[in-house]
């Protein structure tokens, strides 16, 4: 019998990566683990940490670089749990050959992102590695912070009857980097790369708050389909209400994507009892990054453990875990 | 929006009161967005809807698969579509070839694969060319273009198949009762519709269409009519500012790299003058004889494609569906495919 071997499937978010992740939990003694987008790391739930690795092609994408990528996407994991984040640290693994311009270019911007969002780098680490063993630049970061939210949001807080608010038309990121890699000339399309904690903090005063996820990769579709299946709840959302990207959506045409499943890196989904729903979306539409904020659906006890869509047309689909990675359409 | 598919969908109601009627929806595209739109729980119960031989990746025969699985096993760089590299052989897909090490290049466009022939002077590269009237003229251009560029390392496996003769065929087939074809509006603009003119003579309803709920709604309506009547007239939904030759262009470049040959459709075998082979003056471009590719006796997996594929079993129907064959482990193509009908029924219709 042949030897099982990892595929780029298990790094595209979705069904197999979940897989993954539990495989490599199997070797641990893990009664903390939260699986979570970060983990607080004392009894009372006051600092918390979340790591990230990021391998993006192409390392310089519209709207944003591996470098502010790399502080975007591990403080975004703090911030959806009402966690602000302060600090971080930065391993960075490096192709020799790399061109200098490029890695400061990248370093830049990486700095840039973390002052705006007044979070300090406080360790880091270089490595170089042969020719061929890393695409350019490789980078993870670990971001840590200090919970900012009166109550530990997560989804064993979702309750039945809650609304889900959406800070924005989800995709962009993957849609972007869809267009780069298979050389589709789409110039409006920019990544929505974006650090998400000013946007969300005002949301922290809102008691009926639960849990709030960043729709990253395996996009908003796999988010949701965790949140059903880690709460036990079925989640409902109306296609018509949420918000489009009319590039995001071209591309998708194109290439036979679902823009529900193309990864975000500046979109948030928040579950919040449904009597703060309107101010949580009128909050969310004051920054710039999720003005198009608004309610798409809701928490359910019909078909627990699922997704459910109502269409635009007015039909009913399921919205299932993708698996694998996303290839483009034949014809 | 809604308020058109309640008024077509009353329309369907009282064609239909006479009895019930089915329809098969030949091109994967048309199932996906069926699907997809939520389309499908808006028909009334008496509108059956099946799905026909229109993926590209579900047709392909296993034995295909299993040569081309086998060629990448030889050092040879395979190009083709994103969807066929998950289709699995008997030991693994090209995905799974790609990470023990096999070159796979998944190419949006047959052109691309030239470009990776030129990167790659040492390499043999072999564009995997699958698909129908939709698809092969892309083909028949790279082929014209490695010819005219003389690339050299550069072959193509076409396992290209026509639409109308399985059509052809499937109407011939004991046991299938349908009503009428809903056809794909995206090869009728390449094809022309004199080609499916045979539709009406046999009795059967036909509504070319584009992928839009709207379009497919409004396709349904007038094939229930057509049905209803028997009054068989080919037609085209909102396509009419295509000529109703087709795309001239595209079919001259066809004719010119490609003649007709029997092709072997995976779980309907062998049908003749639906297939495309490369032509004489381009015989340095096939990869059959470059490569002298032998296909292996199919083994039996159990998987019921083909019964699938020619509208005798839904999904969900086939022994395998849902518990030997998921997205996940896979049997056949036609549950890993983005087109393949078992994999939009377990997808969006659980």
């Amino acid at each position: 019998m042949k030897s099982e071997l990892v595929t780029i499937g298990h790094g595209s978010g979705g069904r197999l990566t979940q897989e993954l992740t539990k495989r490599a939990l199997s070797h641990f003694d893990v009664p903390k683990f939260q699986m979570e987008d970060c983990a607080f790391i004392d009894e009372d739930g006051l600092m918390a940490v979340s790591m990230d690795g990021f391998t993006v092609y192409p390392p310089e994408f519209p709207g944003g670089d591996i470098g502010k990528l790399s502080v975007c996407g591990s403080a975004n994991d703090l911030a959806v749990r009402g966690v602000k984040p302060l600090f971080l640290t930065m391993s960075l693994i490096l192709e020799e050959g790399l061109d200098m311009a490029l890695f400061d270019r990248y370093m830049a911007s990486a700095a840039e992102t973390a002052r705006g969002g007044a979070i300090t780098l406080i360790a880091g680490d270089t490595k170089v590695v042969p020719k061929g063993a890393v695409d350019g630049i490789f980078i993870a970061t670990c971001a840590i912070g200090k919970r900012a939210s009166p109550n530990i949001l997560g989804s064993a807080a979702l309750q039945e009857g809650d609304a889900l608010v959406l800070t924005t038309a989800p995709g962009r990121h993957g849609a972007a980097l869809a267009a780069a890699r298979f050389g589709l000339d789409a110039k409006d399309l920019e990544s929505d790369c974006a650090l998400l904690w000013p946007a969300l903090e005002p949301l922290l005063k809102f008691e009926g708050l639960r849990s709030m996820r960043d729709c990253t990769r395996g996009g908003l579709g796999t988010a949701l389909c965790e949140w059903a299946e880690t709460s036990g709840f079925g989640v409902e959302i109306e296609e018509n209400a949420v918000p489009s990207n009319k590039d995001v959506a071209g591309l998708c045409d194109i290439l036979g994507f679902d823009p529900l499943y193309l990864a975000s890196e500046g979109c948030a989904i928040i579950a919040i009892d449904w009597s703060w729903a309107k101010e949580c979306a009128t909050s969310l539409k004051e920054n710039p990054i999720s003005r198009d904020a608004c309610v798409i659906g809701r928490v359910t006890r019909d078909h627990p453990r699922m997704v459910g869509m109502k269409t635009k047309i007015g039909g009913l689909r399921f919205i299932d875990m993708p698996v694998g990675e996303l290839l483009p359409r034949i014809c | 929006m809604s308020e058109f598919f309640d008024r077509s969908r009353a329309k369907i109601d009282k064609i239909i009161e006479t009895g019930p009627l089915t329809f098969m929806e030949v091109c994967g595209t048309h199932t996906v967005s069926i699907f997809r739109s939520g389309l499908r729980t808006l028909l009334p119960a008496g509108l059956r809807l099946l799905s026909g031989p229109g993926c590209p990746v579900c047709v392909t025969d296993q034995s295909e698969i299993e040569a081309v699985l086998d060629l990448a096993d030889k050092d040879c760089i395979i190009a083709t579509y994103g969807d066929m590299t998950r289709v699995p052989g008997e030991s693994g897909s090209l995905l799974d070839r790609r990470a023990r090490g096999a070159r796979v290049e998944v190419v949006t466009s047959a052109i691309q694969s030239l470009s990776i022939a030129q990167k790659n002077p040492n390499s043999e590269v072999m564009f995997l060319g699958v698909g129908f009237e939709t698809t092969s003229p892309a083909t028949a251009v790279t082929i014209k273009e490695a010819y005219r560029r003389d690339i050299r390392n550069f072959s193509v496996l076409s396992l290209h198949k026509t639409v109308p003769p399985v059509l052809r065929a499937l109407c011939a087939r004991p046991g299938l009762n349908i009503d009428g074809f809903l056809l794909p509006g995206n090869v009728i603009v390449i094809s022309g519709e004199e080609q499916y003119a045979f539709l009406a003579k046999l009795g059967k309803a036909a509504v070319a269409a584009g992928f839009e709920p709207e379009e497919i709604m409004a396709a349904l309506t007038e094939l229930s009519r057509q049905a209803a009547c028997k009054d068989y007239k080919l037609c085209s939904y909102r396509l009419r500012d295509v000529p109703r030759g087709g795309n001239e262009t595209a079919r001259r470049v066809m004719d010119e790299v490609f003649e007709t040959c029997g092709a072997v459709w995976r779980g309907l075998g062998l049908i003749e003058g639906s297939g495309l082979r490369i032509r004489e003056e381009y015989l340095r471009f096939d990869a059959a004889l470059k490569f002298d590719i032998e296909y292996k006796e199919n083994k039996d997996t159990g998987c019921q494609c083909g019964e699938v594929l020619s509208g005798l079993l839904t999904p969900p129907e086939c022994k395998l569906f849902g518990s030997a064959c998921t997205p996940q482990s896979p049997v056949g193509p036609c549950m890993v495919s983005g087109e393949g009908t078992c994999g939009a029924w377990y997808r969006f219709n659980r």
